[in-house]
């Protein structure tokens, strides 16, 4: 009986010890874009997507834009500028930014005209219509249209760590600024809090 | 006699299979290392680059940061900066998760030796991980994702002074911190900058007693001019008074110019070997260790059960011969601006201090470990011994005593991993040139022949700072 018990206990540790290392197959599953997945928390597509939407709705929701559609008989045009980068993340400032203006443009409330990126590469293709493409087809120069408002503004975080818990504090912050004086006719601040908390020792 | 073979077989392989399973992946290979240096030496980073590739899989699964370690700074030096920045931002990922040890590899660890950990890296490599790619960024002129690494730098330095309460201890960096404000100045934040800087200088004077470096003296012009700028008379008064032999300008002056910032690399990080200490598991094997120590009894002794082998790490320094660097930068006209390097960071008294810090515990550790074994091979020669009855029982005992001793000795070795490709020390050189065309050539001492970067053009703006990277192996 105990011959029995040391072999099956010797088999057993054995057992583990060689599974010891084996790694988990490959899986990959399909989730939909919209699902919020925090895995390492981290800025994430959520994030970008949640203050991109909830930005532009306030910046809409403010009496700017009724004011300058009142005056102008027009809707505002606007512009995406530079969103800095203040974090301890190296984030995908660009994909944000394209959150922003996928936003702005599907309100209908506001027009809007390509960024400086775009811009260059829209004006060399402009060029080379006037020398391959037909006098009919050809998109002149010196029509674009100048952008009323200037939305900019800059995405920093706070950090504070102890013993595996961290605080991730992100604080976004936009504005819009009119182009001919200068003038922030709205500011926004959109604030997310995260707490990531790490086991010192798991099984 | 039947029943006997299968019995210690049985008790044998047992012990055997456990041993070996626990042994897999242990004892890092250090001829990469070599390979990787004389690539270097050879000046063909790229090579270096394919060799830690290449070695993936003798890196193993347990070193996976030391593998995005040496592939980092290796893809760096290949100047793949985008692919050097992406490995060294896994390898910070890996480092945090690593947070969470396990029981599982504690217990291998315990029963086999410190490699069958997965390697963390030392606090300072941990700060060199944010060093290495705010360089990244730097060189290829992305200030804004350099200074993420500045803002993590910062961070990690803060956490790390809550968690080391010796003022002695390495709980600040003063190269990181100087880099930082060196950043912070380029992207025209003079209050970080300042800030960063004036860190920097304590770091440098507190760290002073291990790390055989002074504060640079360029570092002092910096805070003098950060102060100046910000119009904080009250530091600035106090920092002319502790430096009175600084030169220095305006901050005004020199967002007319722009500057050229050389990070030179030299010399080889410290190496790792065993240090094997036998020790006495009884008074007899004491006396007997003491007057009458020759190899031979010291091997039977170890065979025999009476002493006990740890292995302890120690470093062996790779000094480099480089004492300064020379960089010359030539203007249109053929007009020569030269400057000299200055140590600014020295990572063998950093691997040393950390290894000093931490030796109490690896040899209490190992001392555990040693014990430990000691007992398991004992209970693995009574449980043989009982097996086979009381006829049979002393030469089964011995044998299995050699064997389970033999492998108790075999599997003891001390964690020789560390970030070796790092340099020695790190120095500096900056200078302040006025906007325009320039041929750029570096000198380290000791040399005859300048670096060749016949090639390298720089076209500097006003306000702009350009980062350059070398590495010396020398």
């Amino acid at each position: 009986m105990t011959q029995t018990y040391r072999r099956s206990l010797s088999a057993l540790v054995c057992a583990v010890l060689i599974l010891v290392g084996c790694g988990h197959e490959l899986k990959v599953t399909r989730v939909d874009s919209d699902l919020v997945m925090d895995l390492s928390g981290r800025w994430n597509d959520t994030d970008s997507r949640v203050v991109a939407e909830a930005m532009v709705k306030d910046a809409l929701q403010y009496p700017w834009l009724g004011n300058f559609s009142q005056a102008r008989g027009r809707q505002p045009v606007v512009i995406v500028g530079t969103v800095v980068n203040s974090s301890h993340e190296h984030i995908s400032v660009q994909t944000f930014m394209t959150d922003l203006e996928r936003e702005l443009t599907n309100s209908q409330k506001v027009t809007f005209v390509a960024g400086k990126g775009e811009r260059d590469e829209v004006r060399t293709e402009r060029k080379e219509q006037a020398v391959y493409a037909s006098e009919e087809t050809q998109k002149g120069p010196g029509k674009e249209t100048g952008a009323d408002y200037m939305m900019k503004g800059a995405i920093a975080t706070i950090l504070d760590e102890v013993d595996g818990t961290k605080v991730i504090f992100y604080q976004v912050d936009l504005q819009m600024i009119d182009l001919e004086n200068n003038t922030k006719v709205w500011y926004g601040q959109k604030k997310i809090k995260k707490v990531v908390e790490k086991k010192r020792i798991v099984f | 006699m039947s029943l006997l073979l299968p019995r210690v077989a049985h008790s044998i392989s047992c012990f055997v299979v456990v041993t070996a399973v626990l042994l897999v992946g242990c004892g890092p290979s250090i001829n990469r290392y070599a390979l990787i240096e004389q690539s270097l030496l050879a000046g063909n980073p790229a090579q270096a680059a394919a060799i830690v590739e290449q070695t993936e899989k003798e890196y193993g699964t347990k070193s996976r940061v030391l593998y995005a370690m040496d592939r980092g700074l290796t893809l760096q030096l290949a100047g793949d900066y985008p692919q050097s920045a992406m490995v060294l931002e896994q390898a910070e990922e890996a480092v945090e998760r690593l947070y969470t040890r396990t029981i599982r590899s504690e217990t291998a660890a315990v029963l086999t030796n410190d490699n069958a950990l997965p390697y963390e890296g030392d606090a300072y490599e941990h700060v060199m991980l944010n060093v290495v790619n705010a360089l990244n960024y730097a060189v290829q002129g992305d200030v804004e994702e350099a200074l993420v690494e500045a803002r993590r730098i910062d961070h990690r330095l803060n956490v790390l002074s809550d968690q080391v309460k010796e003022s002695s201890g390495y709980r600040n960096d003063g190269f990181a911190r100087y880099l930082s404000g060196i950043l912070y100045e380029a992207a025209g934040d003079l209050n970080n900058a300042f800030v960063a800087y004036r860190n920097a200088y304590q770091a440098y004077e507190a760290a002073r007693g291990w790390s055989q470096i002074f504060p640079p003296p360029s570092l002092r012009a910096d805070i003098l001019c950060m102060a100046e700028a910000l119009g904080l008379t009250t530091e600035l008064d106090d920092y002319q008074n502790q430096f009175p032999d600084v030169v220095w300008g305006p901050a005004s002056a020199r967002r007319q110019l722009a500057q050229v910032v050389m990070i030179s690399y030299n010399g080889r990080a410290p190496r790792k070997e065993d240090h094997f200490i036998d020790l006495p598991v009884s008074l007899d094997a004491l006396q007997l260790l003491l007057l009458n120590y020759r190899e031979m009894d010291s091997v039977l002794d170890e065979l025999s059960g009476r002493v006990v082998r740890v292995a302890l790490p120690r470093l062996i320094s790779q000094k480099t011969q480089i004492s300064f660097s020379t960089m010359t930068l030539i203007d249109a006209q053929g007009n020569p601006f030269t400057v000299r390097s200055e140590p600014a960071h020295n990572l063998t008294a950093l691997a040393e201090k950390s290894l000093d810090d931490r030796m109490p515990a690896i040899t209490a550790k190992a001392l555990a470990r040693a014990a430990i074994k000691f007992a398991l091979s004992e209970g693995v020669v009574i449980g043989a011994q009982l097996a086979v009855g009381r006829k049979n029982a002393s030469w089964v005992g011995l044998l299995v005593r050699i064997l389970a001793n033999g492998l108790a000795k075999g599997s003891e070795e001390a964690d020789k991993r560390s970030w070796q490709t790092l340099p020695d020390e790190i120095h500096v050189a900056r200078a302040w040139v006025p906007a325009g065309r320039y041929q750029l050539a570096i000198q380290p001492s000791g040399q005859r022949v300048s670096i060749e970067r016949g090639e390298q053009v720089l076209d500097l703006v006003p306000g702009q700072t350009a980062f350059i990277l070398q590495r010396v192996m020398q």
